[in-house]
């Protein structure tokens, strides 16, 4: 087990060489770069005291070089105008827009992204578990039929404007404030009662816009997979032996519905992060959705580079998680020989 | 596994949802007909205009369908746009008439519609925008783009799923595991953001039609490992299958036994997971659209229309900016009632 | 003559600046601040800034209280040194110049400035403010080649060359140029003004000559920037509000424990205004800004979440937040925007192409052009007809306006136009009516836009439908600020769009800057500005004799003596404009809302605009204060 997990760590290693270079391309795909885009807009404004400045910082982060030598430069492979600093010795970068360190931006942000996006994955299971049982077990019934269609119109809705409009009438009908996350009045206190309540009341509103979106999905695994099993062989025996339905119910469901969690831990872990990216840009959250969108937008490369990269680490390391998880829970599947299994 | 469409009750509710669509389709090529404006028609008289209802009463006795008039007039206090309806003026609807002056397709000039305002009148089905255009011609318009944006993205992805995960499957060896590895590589990209990076990074110089483009081929682009994972394990097993072993044996080449023997074995499953990634597609394309990353004008799509929702106070006064989301949820859960049924149909539980 | 002018800037400035306070003003104690700081007579100059508030139409008002307002990014932080508007010298709500950090200037012949700063003038931090600071700024500032690799800022070069920097005494400055400089004073006044002076006490720990070396290593590393240069470069932000060590004059100090989303501002404990009530100024204690997205910014104004906000919010949101008054209890001003036109389209007469560039340099072509928009209707249909339709150039409320520069071939008559075409030549046309070039080209207009505004993109959809009427059809393309300023400057943009002259408020002693060809990123003559910056080494050589013309008066403005004489050239220069089209204007004073929320003192009429006005600055935020903290029995 160890020495597979060892193995699917050195291959990780050319994977992500050539993912950083990937994002790398793409971040620098557009024309210009943060300076030019900052210093016309200066000239624009009047505010054109400034551009000395913006000169210096295009020098001091080499953006005059040529494209490969820059991405050596990010990554730490080639010397920059300081010798090697770049990722690899654990420098993440600087942001322009923000004028820190990487670190210090992205870091701040990441306690209400993890808990933003476990609370909605949470609400996905809790809602997609009974709806997916029940309508395996009443295929084409009614009750089906109208759980689907309720599961599927969340995923329908275009997820911006669901949130939109659930902020608007939560700011008309319980008076929250509209966006962020917490009351003005919490904000930069120390937590208390009140404040975790503020902080609970704003993130409903958030995770069931995108939780609503993902249930569909699961109700769709959930009921194709319980189909699956309750067709098999050995469900009709114990049937037929006289088993109460319920109680098959209650002891295949759980079991089969393991496989797809485990198997979705994989996307669940990147998911943690990126699952609420559109939906913080609109409800005005301070996650890492938002920073994403600003820095991209300004071509605040670094810093956009660094959230892609910290995503897709994220996503190769759920992989192997669930690849793990998976082969330790299932024996049929051997590790190693991932072509094999289905 | 045979797998031919098998009479279960799931699949006629997927032949009712694909009429809905086909209805919508009809909108891509007769867009300028169904629709009583062009698309660019600006009404510089009814800005922010409120839907008109259609009557078919006036006064107790019919008449047919038509709209009351509108009166425009301009609050200063306020800032606002009023309109009145005017129960005396009846604005009796034309059908297959000649209205607006349009090019078909952009190429032939024409006047024909299927149903155009009275003479000197109005028809404001789902109101106007800020410029005064007709909403409900610009979801006709707007169909176009976003009905087939999905479509050619799904195309993109399953011709690059196949051939990718075909090769794959059919020869394994370093071929496999060199097209696993790209797999494995664009699976851990996050999907949303990295949308978000390609569409910031499309040129805002391009015309509509190349940014069209542009975003079907980074929807695909994006889309395919799933499919080539899919498409491979399930020639891995289809191989192993008798008949195709007999077709090897026989001297087929590789290509025809994929071709002609293995391709027909997943094909179904193949369209129901590419159905199922048109809605995607589709909402993809929209929240593009509003973060100001995908289409602009002129283009119209459900997206760029949707746009104009998102001051959400504005929504507050002339909600009829919201009704793009109607056509937006009907397409998407009639593709994922008719994927679903056409999964049952190739995988039937029974 | 030349002694005219040196007597009338004096006078200027001697007889603005605020009366002494020599007659006996009784200070008063804020309320709430913090302990161990002195008493507030040691806090303020020997000589404070009086401020009259009744003089001004506004009232006495009470200190304290936390304002809230919203900013769409994290960066726009620096706004509170915008609107703190704390300037050597400053411009009033009249846009008349004053001494205001400093106690007096002496103007002689614009060539020599005298700064006198107030004696025991305080920086925040409570050390001194003196000469030091701009000996410090000028000398290992500016002129540090690490620092600063461009050396000294265009303001401070006249013909290539600084001044001659003399320290009088611990409350005397003096710049020295061979050459007058009449924009010196007036760059000391902008919104973002070049701070020529600095903290020296605060900023010399991290300078190379002064410095601890291993201080200054140690705080690089914690810093993680490399080398001293960057590090000084960093902790020396006077203006961005980025580092809340840094001593400052503004009103406002940047809080240390602000955090990401939210930046808090508190009262300057040593500001050198006061009321003529003996308050200590500011009377807002605290304000805080939110950076929330500024799509939300409307709909949080109409929440009530915001007490004063201007910024994120547009003509087209007024009549949301106009509904929202009655349950928010808040009250949208509409302040008038300051600029020469709120969309101008701007024909490049120095396109390279020699056809369109022979026909962009013919009046009669940019006359059909200007006579072929409805006006009337982009105001009516984008702002409710409450903007005026008129040319790009000054607004009626600056002293230079006259009526026929708003007005000249600025009706929408078609048949004129086309007249004006057919005379031109433009008489063959193609089989949908669009007129064809000389060469046979269509007379296709390719319009470049930054697209980041709607109302742009807007009221150009109608004026390419008028034009189709006249034959001109026109293309509109979405661009990139910096690309289209590149393509101006290699003469390959044909027309763009932008929004009309910055300042539309001028007086005859602000310079014409923006009316002649003087700069490079004028869109619609980038090359001849190139030329004129750049003394002749790069760009074009004006050919097109009104360019011409225009720069002769603006040379003839630097080098003016009187106001009669600017006000004269100033005249000429618009009468240009006026004549020539040279930019065709749309629609102006189109009014912008400013939500204020139980406050006092912030005018119900203003204007609103970056330079001059630094949006609240000469509205003097200083003054605003909140309703509720006035006693009850004055009701």
């Amino acid at each position: 087990m160890l020495n597979y997990i060892l193995r699917r760590l050195l291959v990780m290693i050319p994977t992500l060489a050539a993912i950083s270079f990937l994002i790398f391309f793409i971040i620098e795909l557009p024309e210009g770069d943060y300076i030019s885009n900052q210093i016309s807009m200066l000239r624009s404004t009047g505010e054109s005291a400034s551009i000395g400045r913006l000169e210096f910082l295009r020098k001091e982060f080499a953006l005059d070089r040529p494209f490969v030598e820059r991405y050596g430069i990010w990554v730490g492979l080639w010397p920059g105008p300081n010798g090697f600093d770049g990722l690899i010795q654990g420098n993440w970068g600087w942001s322009f827009e923000y004028d820190q360190p990487v670190g210090e931006v992205v870091g701040p942000t990441l306690p209400l992204t993890i808990a933003l996006n476990l609370a909605t994955i949470l609400f996905i299971y809790c809602v997609a578990f009974p709806i997916g049982i029940y309508s395996a077990t009443h295929q084409y019934s009614v009750g089906d039929y109208s759980f689907t269609l309720i599961g599927y119109l969340g995923l329908a809705t275009p997820n911006f404007l669901l949130a939109l409009v659930l902020m608007y009438l939560a700011n008309s009908w319980f008076g929250l404030t509209v966006g962020g996350i917490m009351e003005e009045r919490y904000i930069g206190e120390p937590m208390s009662g009140g404040k975790a309540l503020s902080i609970v009341a704003h993130l409903v509103v958030p995770v069931i816009v995108i939780g609503t979106s993902g249930t569909a999905a699961m109700i769709r695994r959930l009921r194709a997979n319980l189909l699956d099993e309750l067709f098999k062989q050995y469900v009709t025996t114990a049937r037929s032996k006289g088993m109460r339905e319920s109680k098959l119910l209650v002891k295949y469901p759980l079991r089969v519905a393991l496989n797809p969690f485990i198997a979705d831990i994989g996307n669940l872990i990147p998911s943690l992060v990126s699952g609420s990216v559109i939906v913080s840009v609109v409800l005005n959250l301070p996650t890492v959705g938002p920073v994403l969108l600003g820095a991209l937008q300004s071509q605040d490369q670094f810093l956009a580079g660094f959230i892609l990269l910290f995503v897709s680490i994220l996503t190769l390391i759920g992989m192997l998680v669930s690849d793990v998880l998976l082969g330790y829970l299932d024996p049929r599947i051997r590790l190693g020989k991932e072509g094999v299994r289905q | 596994m045979e797998n031919h469409l098998v009479e279960v009750p799931q699949t006629q509710a997927g032949c009712r949802v694909s009429i809905v669509l086909f209805f919508f389709y009809l909108c891509v090529p007769f867009a300028e007909i169904i629709a009583p404006y062009p698309v660019a028609k600006r009404n510089v008289d009814f800005l922010f205009a409120p839907p008109q209802a259609i009557h078919l009463f006036h006064e107790g006795k019919l008449v047919g369908p038509f709209v009351y008039g509108l009166n425009p007039s301009v609050d200063l206090e306020n800032l606002k746009w009023i309109y009145e309806t005017d129960t005396t003026k009846v604005q009796k609807l034309r059908f297959f008439c000649e209205g607006e002056p349009y090019k078909f397709w952009g190429l032939f000039p024409a006047k024909f519609h299927v149903v155009c305002p009275a003479k000197d009148g109005t028809l404001f089905i789902a109101g106007t925008d800020r410029l005064g255009r007709d909403q409900y011609s610009g979801l006709v318009y707007g169909a176009r783009l976003s009905l087939t944006i999905g479509l050619v993205g799904v195309s993109i992805s399953m011709v690059l799923g196949v051939l990718l995960g075909g090769l794959a499957g059919f020869f394994g060896g370093w071929i496999d595991s060199s097209i696993q590895r790209v797999i494995e590589i664009m699976r851990s990209l996050p999907e949303l953001p990295l949308w978000m990076a390609l569409s910031a990074a499309l040129p805002i110089t391009w015309s509509p039609v190349w940014i069209y483009f542009g975003l079907t081929v980074i929807l695909g682009l994006l889309d395919w490992p799933g499919l080539a994972r899919a498409v491979r394990s399930k020639l891995l097993s289809l191989r192993e299958e008798e008949y195709a072993k007999a077709a090897a044996l026989m001297g087929a080449s590789p290509s025809r036994i994929i071709v002609k023997h293995l391709l027909p074995g997943f094909t179904s499953h193949l369209v129901a997971s590419a159905t199922l990634s048109v809605p995607a597609m589709i909402l993809g394309e929209t929240a593009l659209s509003f973060l100001n990353l995908g289409l602009r004008r002129p283009a119209v799509s459900w997206g760029v229309l949707l746009n104009e929702a998102q001051n959400i106070s504005v929504v507050t006064i002339y909600p009829w900016l919201m009704a793009p989301v109607i056509p937006i949820i009907i397409v998407v859960l009639a593709f994922n009632f008719m994927g679903d049924g056409l999964r049952d149909a190739a995988d039937p539980y029974k | 003559m030349i002694t005219r002018r040196f007597l009338n800037a004096a006078l200027v400035l001697a007889a603005l600046a605020f009366p002494s306070t020599s007659f006996a003003l009784v200070l008063k104690e804020t309320p709430g601040i913090p302990p161990g700081l002195p008493p507030v007579v040691d806090r303020i100059p020997k000589e404070p800034l009086v401020t009259y508030p009744e003089d001004m139409g506004r009232v006495i008002g009470v200190q304290g209280g936390s304002l809230h307002t919203l900013i769409s990014r994290p960066k726009d932080v620096r706004l509170i040194n915008v609107w703190g508007y704390a300037r050597l010298v400053g411009y009033n709500e009249n846009l008349e110049l004053n001494p205001d950090i400093l106690e007096s200037v002496d103007n002689h012949y614009d060539k020599v400035f005298t700064l006198h700063l107030r004696e025991g003038h305080k920086w925040s931090d409570g050390s001194s403010f003196t000469a030091e600071d701009f000996r410090f700024w000028f000398e290992d500032v500016a002129l540090n080649d690490e620092l600063n690799p461009i050396g000294l800022p265009g303001f401070m070069l006249v013909d290539g060359e600084g001044p001659e920097f003399t320290v009088i005494d611990e409350t005397a400055v003096r710049f020295e140029w061979h050459e007058p400089n009449p924009l010196f004073l007036q760059e000391l006044a902008k919104a973002r003004p070049p701070f020529i002076y600095r903290p020296a006490a605060y900023m010399k720990q991290f300078h190379e000559k002064y410095g601890n070396p291993e201080f200054i290593r140690q705080i690089a590393r914690i810093e993680k920037v490399r080398g001293w240069a960057p590090l000084f470069n960093r902790m020396d932000d006077m203006y961005g509000a980025s580092n809340p060590h840094i001593p400052t004059l503004q009103p406002w100090v940047p809080r240390t424990a602000s955090g990401e989303r939210r930046a808090v501002m508190e009262r300057n404990p040593f500001f050198h205004r006061v009321d003529n009530a003996g308050q200590q100024l500011p009377y807002i204690n605290r304000i805080i800004m939110d950076v929330v997205d500024g799509k939300l910014i409307p709909a949080k104004t109409l929440a009530g979440e915001s007490d004063l906000q201007a910024r994120g919010l547009g003509f087209s949101d007024i009549s949301v937040l106009k509904r929202g008054e009655q349950t928010q209890d808040y009250d949208t001003r509409l302040w008038l925007n300051s600029k020469g036109s709120e969309i101008s389209i701007l024909p490049n007469l120095s396109v390279k192409d020699p056809v369109w560039r022979k026909l962009m340099q013919d009046r009669r072509f940019r006359h059909a052009l200007s006579l072929g928009i409805d006006r009337e209707l982009i105001n009516k249909v984008l702002y409710f007809g409450l903007g005026r339709a008129g040319n790009d150039t000054v607004l009626n409320i600056s002293p230079l306006f006259q009526p026929d520069f708003q007005t000249a071939w600025a009706e929408f008559n078609p048949d004129l136009a086309n007249q004006l075409l057919d005379d031109i030549g433009l008489t063959d046309r193609r089989g949908d009516g669009v007129r064809l070039l000389e060469d046979g080209r269509p007379l296709q207009l390719i319009i470049e836009i930054t697209g980041e505004s709607s109302e742009q993109d807007d009221a150009l959809e109608l004026v390419a439908e008028t034009w189709q009427e006249i034959g001109v059809s026109a293309f509109i393309r979405p661009s990139q600020r910096d690309t289209i300023r590149a393509r101006a400057l290699s003469g390959a943009l044909m027309m763009s769009v932008w929004s009309g002259f910055e300042n539309g408020v001028p007086t005859a002693d602000m310079p014409p800057v923006d009316y002649a060809p003087t700069r490079e990123d004028f869109l619609s003559w980038a090359p001849w500005g190139n030329y004129y910056e750049s003394d002749g080494h790069a760009g074009v050589r004006p050919d097109w004799p009104p360019a011409i013309r225009l720069i002769e008066l603006f040379d003839q403005w630097l080098v003016s003596s009187s106001f009669e004489e600017r006000d004269m050239i100033w005249e000429q220069i618009l009468q240009i404009h006026a004549d020539e089209t040279i930019h065709i204007g749309l629609v102006n004073g189109v009014r912008h809302p400013v939500v204020v929320k139980g406050l006092l003192n912030v005018p119900e009429m203003g204007i609103y605009g970056w330079d001059p006005g630094a949006q609240f600055g000469i509205h003097r935020m200083d003054l605003f204060f909140f309703k509720d903290l006035l006693p009850d029995e004055d009701s």
